[in-house]
């Protein structure tokens, strides 16, 4: 009898495949797994066997059944997909090439913001915390407390937008340093950052501009440890490449330094930097025979043109929609 | 501050040292001493090299012009230069001034590589006018037989000098000056300094001071006059080794005694001053400040206004010059001049800047007295231009001079420590000794006191030099920078010791508007009152500059609102569509309560949204967007960035919003934001659009006070909502807020939500009612909930709120539920 089933089985899975109706497919199922199908006929005879045939038998028997009933599916299931597959094969595919379609139009930050972020990012990163202050500032905090006496020519006011002496708008955001170190004990590793303003308007100035700037007071501090902080900075920023100092004045740093670094064939200036000079610290109620601290600064707005390749800074203030539209 | 190199090698030792430029330039500028620039010292000069003219033809299109082949290199195989040219004046063999393509001309005729009536031209033969080197017109400059073919003109004319341009710090007068940066370059070039020798005086028979009395009011302003008599004079021109050096340098000569002044000045960098001595009517002289307001007419005809406390020269009552910038039309040299008053003089520097700027009067004198001049050497300079006047124009010197001040204080000495300049240069092993000697080598002279301390003498020419950190400096530039290591530092400050988090808000809320679609920009923090107007935007708090650049910079803007309506408008002129941005920054108001600035900043998210909810495509546009569209994103803005609950409430505060169509934001009692659509007013006489805008503002730092800070879970139930719907029908002034919360407060700790989900008005409808449906979905407990509280809040609603379930619908409710969750529920 096993023979038997295993006939009925090789036969029927000899005609399964070469089924490639429906219908036909049906007819089939009936024909084995029906009610009076052969293979339910043979689980009905099972009963005038043996109990140990009943046993052995049965399991070949049930087995063939599970087995033919799965082919039967899987056969269903292939002609469903081929019937299918031919009737999409009769319709035209889409024009991918349209432009795409979602509720939510591109938005972008402005280029400035960028940098600072990228910036942030970076001197974070090694222990900067920010420190905040006001734009509307007095001439204390923008030009006394930082070395800078009434005689030096930085205090023009040609150069520095007054609201009512001694109001200013702050001309740089070192005002910064001075109102954090006024509140907080040595050691201090800050950086500031945001708008400021100089009355100056012509291709290469604006009025207002953006300026990162940090400070770090601590016992030991040297101009080694700035050109450090400097190479990491710039390295971050632009990729590897050298970086040069040269020597400068500031009247709130000494010994003061512009920094270059290679572009092209050549040196570009990047930012300024030096120690800051005694006179600051004391200003702050700090002890300069004690602390020692180095300062750098940037312009943001030239740090974005050089990475985005932006060649009139007045275009940064415009808003021009199709150049927003590219960041 | 322009040096000649060839006037340069007058002070050096070794004269006929070679320097090459570029690494003299190099060098200086990592000294300290910015290069700027190199150039030819004969200006317009610049490639333009020798040349002969192999072979002329006629142009094949002009009558009046000549096709030239111009060799103009030597070797055999260099290409041949096709130049046209109209002069008549040439022939085969001529050798001739070739400008190269580059060459920039005097007059600033530039050189290009041109069509000529299609003949190309790479170049032109140069007419001696045309280079500034001859008065003669008359067509192409010939030049001498022999010359070498290819060589630069400058270095065949003899003129091959060198000019450096320099762009100094504020610190460092002591270079506006040839000797000043000789003394730098000295080491650089591994010579010595060749200080011209002071010259000798026989002492006159007459005095000076026997003939202009000289008083000093104030010695503040004036701590040293030098002035001096000399006569028998002749007004005539330079000689031309000055008149050579002046025209190097940019100067033009005009005659003896004003380029042996200028020359001295550029020499020493000590400013000098010549009156006619005839026009000094009262016998003498004296310098004071200016004590009342008065105009005065300078020596080159301008009228300018003094004011109390301006440095004056007078003579007598009457100012004669404008100490340390100009001197005054009424004395100065004329053709006839035959004797003069020579001043040389130090003024205060600060009164001299201040009185420059005011009258915007940068002249060469004014820059070298703002940056301090030597006290010492201000009557070498004056002994300096007698003496030239003497030798080369046989005046009479009278001698001594008046000085009010021989022997000045000598600048205070300090010591200075090597361990300072080690830990601050990181230079852990520089040796005293080497410090001293790199000081030694720019003339300021040390002593050795113990083994880390040094005395320093500033000498009077670095009035720069105050304290041991200046000293430290210029250690740090004369040795390099660039041998200073590398060194990351490790700071001691604690993290975070003086954060101020604001950044961190700042930057979610620009990164979320981002997200949300809108174009961030950046405006201008100053405005113009008329622009503040056109908006609405004027009040008495502003924040007004006293001096702006200009009208339309003049306000700190106290909101950001006007600009992005500006900016709308800009990019609307540029058929920008659909526009959505915005701006996180500070708007500025006057507040009385801040002493130290009378000012208050508020950091604001603003924005602008235009066109339609959907960009305009291929498919479907979209509606135009309206208040609910800005509503909508507002709400995302303050759920994400805060946990505060706001309130929308109509609101007529804004000029600038539709009065209908916009709310204000509420915070308690505080309005922290406004929502709304464009004035009509303003959208159709200022925008001049169709386009429907939506303007937002958000007040940051009072949403900060609540700022959302991580995330809170709470742990969702097993069981999917059921959402049940209920129409009302209610009062049109019911607003949708009112009736949420009415359901809310009866709706138990089961309710999840509710909202409005459907709003109708019309047929069936009484006036000025409407209808709406709102579906809360929550547990499934709602069945009990149901039966129990259901119809209480209902009633409720129909109670407090006067609204009714319509007639046509079913007897109170619309409930869903399904039966698989009933099953669930206790």
């Amino acid at each position: 009898m096993i023979d038997d089933i295993q006939r009925i089985r090789d036969e029927a899975r000899n005609k399964l495949s070469s089924v490639d109706d429906l219908t036909e497919l049906d007819r089939l199922r009936v024909q084995y797994l029906g009610k009076k199908g052969v293979v339910t006929a043979a689980l009905k005879q099972l009963k005038d066997l043996t109990p140990e045939q009943r046993k052995e038998i049965g399991a070949v028997v049930n087995e063939t059944r599970d087995d033919l009933e799965s082919r039967f599916e899987m056969k269903r299931l292939d002609i469903k997909r081929s019937d299918l597959e031919k009737e999409l094969s009769r319709t035209e595919p889409l024009d991918v090439t349209l432009p795409g379609q979602y509720a939510v139009p591109a938005g972008s930050q402005h280029p400035v913001h960028r940098v600072i972020d990228e910036m942030v990012g970076i001197l974070r990163k090694v222990g900067f915390s920010i420190a905040t202050g006001p734009e509307i500032e007095t001439e204390y905090y923008n030009f006394e407390a930082l070395n800078t006496p009434e005689s030096h020519p930085a205090r023009d006011v040609q150069d520095t937008f007054y609201v009512q002496s001694p109001i200013l708008l702050r001309s740089h955001t070192s005002p910064v340093q001075v109102r954090t170190m006024k509140a907080i004990d040595p050691p201090v590793q800050i950086i500031s950052f945001g708008r400021v303003y100089r009355a100056d308007y012509d291709h290469t100035h604006t009025p207002m501009f953006h300026q990162m700037e940090g400070l770090l007071v601590d016992e030991d501090v040297s101009l080694a440890d700035l050109k450090g902080v400097m190479h990491y900075l710039i390295r971050e920023l632009f990729g590897k490449r050298a970086i040069r100092f040269r020597p400068s004045f500031f009247p709130f740093t000494e010994p003061s330094a512009e920094v270059d670094m290679q572009w092209n064939d050549g040196w570009l200036e990047i930012g300024g930097c030096g120690m800051v000079h005694p006179n600051v610290l004391e200003a702050a109620g700090y002890n300069p025979d004690r602390y020692m601290g180095f300062a750098f600064g940037m312009g943001i707005e030239r740090i974005a043109m050089l990475k985005y390749g932006i060649d009139d800074l007045r275009s940064l203030f415009e808003n021009d929609y199709r150049m927003l539209e590219q960041f | 501050m322009l040096l000649s190199l060839n006037w340069l090698k007058d002070y050096l030792s070794k004269q006929d040292i070679k320097i090459n430029a570029k690494d003299l330039a190099e060098k200086l500028t990592m000294r300290g001493l910015a290069v700027e620039r190199i150039s030819s010292g004969t200006r317009g000069l610049d490639n333009v090299v020798v040349g002969t003219i192999e072979k002329i033809e006629k142009h094949p299109n002009a009558d009046r012009l000549q096709v030239t082949q111009v060799r103009v290199s030597n070797e055999p195989h260099a290409e041949v230069l096709q130049i046209v040219c109209g002069a008549k004046n040439i022939a085969e063999g001529d050798i001739v001034p070739v400008a190269l393509v580059g060459a920039v001309l005097p007059g600033d005729l530039k050189i290009k590589k041109s069509k000529i009536r299609g003949v190309e031209s790479s170049g032109m033969l140069c007419s001696g006018r045309e280079l500034e080197i001859s008065e003669d017109s008359d067509g192409i400059l010939k030049l001498p037989k022999h010359s070498t073919i290819g060589q630069p003109l400058a270095r065949l004319l003899g003129s091959d000098d060198v000019l450096l341009e320099f762009d100094l710090t504020a610190n460092r007068g002591d270079c506006l000056s040839v000797l000043g940066l000789a003394r730098e370059i000295c080491p650089v070039l591994k010579t010595r300094l060749r200080d011209p020798k002071p010259p000798r005086f026989k002492n006159s028979n007459h005095r000076t001071s026997a003939i202009v009395k000289v008083e000093v009011e104030d010695k503040d302003v004036c701590p040293r006059y030098v002035a001096r008599v000399i006569d028998t004079l002749k007004v005539t021109e330079s000689p031309d080794w000055i008149k050579q050096r002046l025209k190097t340098v940019g100067i033009r000569p005009i005659n003896n005694i004003v380029d042996i002044t200028n020359f001295v000045m550029l020499e020493y960098g000590q400013p000098l001053h010549a009156f006619d001595l005839r026009r000094i009517e009262s016998g003498g002289i004296k310098i004071g400040r200016c004590d009342k307001t008065m105009e005065f007419e300078l020596l080159n005809g301008e009228r300018v206004l003094l004011e109390p406390g301006d440095i004056l020269i007078k003579d007598g009552d009457r100012p004669i010059a404008l100490a340390g910038i100009m001197g005054g039309a009424n004395t100065q040299i004329e053709n006839d001049s035959t004797s003069i008053l020579l001043e040389s003089a130090c003024f205060d520097a600060t009164q001299i800047r201040k009185t420059a700027k005011r009258l915007n009067l940068h002249t060469d004198s004014s820059k070298r007295f703002e940056r301090g001049i030597d006290i010492e050497g201000v009557n070498r300079a004056s002994e300096r231009a007698a003496a030239l006047l003497r030798d080369s124009f046989e005046a009479n010197v009278y001698h001594p001079p008046t000085d009010t001040n021989p022997e000045p204080a000598k600048p205070r000495s300090f010591a200075v420590d090597m361990r300072d300049i080690r830990r601050i240069t990181g230079l852990y092993n520089l040796s005293p000794e080497k410090a001293t000697d790199l000081l030694d080598s720019i003339g300021i002279p040390t002593h050795k006191r113990s083994t880390n301390i040094f005395i320093v003498k500033p000498p009077s020419f670095r009035n720069d030099l105050e304290k041991s950190i200046d000293i430290v400096e210029e250690v740090a530039r004369l040795i390099g920078y660039d041998t200073i290591p590398e060194r990351y530092p490790f700071s001691t400050a604690p993290f975070d010791t003086y954060h101020d988090p604001i950044y961190e808000f700042e930057r979610r809320a620009r990164t979320l508007l981002a997200q949300l679609g809108l174009r961030e920009t950046i405006q201008y923090s100053f405005t113009s009152e008329a622009t503040l107007i056109k908006y609405g935007a004027h009040s008495d708090s502003l924040i007004k500059l006293q001096n702006p650049i200009s009208e339309e910079f003049k306000v700190m803007r106290p909101s950001l609102l006007p600009s992005l309506l500006e900016t709308y408008l800009y990019n609307k002129n540029r058929r920008s569509e659909g526009q959505r941005l915005f701006e996180v920054a500070r708007a500025y108001e006057k507040d009385e309560s801040n002493s130290e600035t009378n000012a208050k900043e508020t950091l604001w998210a603003a924005g602008l949204l235009s066109g339609n909810t959907l960009q305009e495509s291929w498919r479907k546009n979209g509606e135009k967007i309206d208040f609910y569209y800005g509503k909508g994103l507002v709400d995302i803005l303050v759920r994400q960035l805060s946990t505060v609950y706001l309130a929308y409430e109509n609101s007529r505060d804004s000029k600038l919003l539709h009065p209908h169509r916009s709310a204000s934001l509420k915070l308690g009692l505080n309005t922290v934001g406004y929502v709304g659509e464009v004035h009509p007013y303003i959208r159709e006489q200022v925008l001049e659009t169709h386009d429907s805008v939506v303007l937002f503002e958000l007040n940051l730092d009072a949403l900060r006070k609540y700022e959302r800070k991580g995330v809170h879970f709470k742990t969702p139930s097993r069981f999917p909502a059921v959402d049940i719907d209920i129409a009302i029908v209610c009062d049109k002034s019911l607003t949708s807020q009112a009736l949420i919360e009415a359901i809310k407060s009866d709706g138990s700790d089961l309710l999840e939500s509710a909202r409005v989900f459907d709003i109708y008005e019309g047929e069936n409808i009484p006036m000025g009612k409407r209808a709406s449906r709102s579906t809360f979905p929550s547990f499934p407990r709602i069945v009990l909930w149901k039966n129990m509280r259901l119809r209480n809040c209902v009633t409720r609603l129909s109670k407090d709120l006067k609204a009714s379930t319509p007639r046509n619908s079913a007897p109170s409710l619309n409930l869903h539920t399904t039966q698989r969750f009933q099953r669930a529920a206790p």
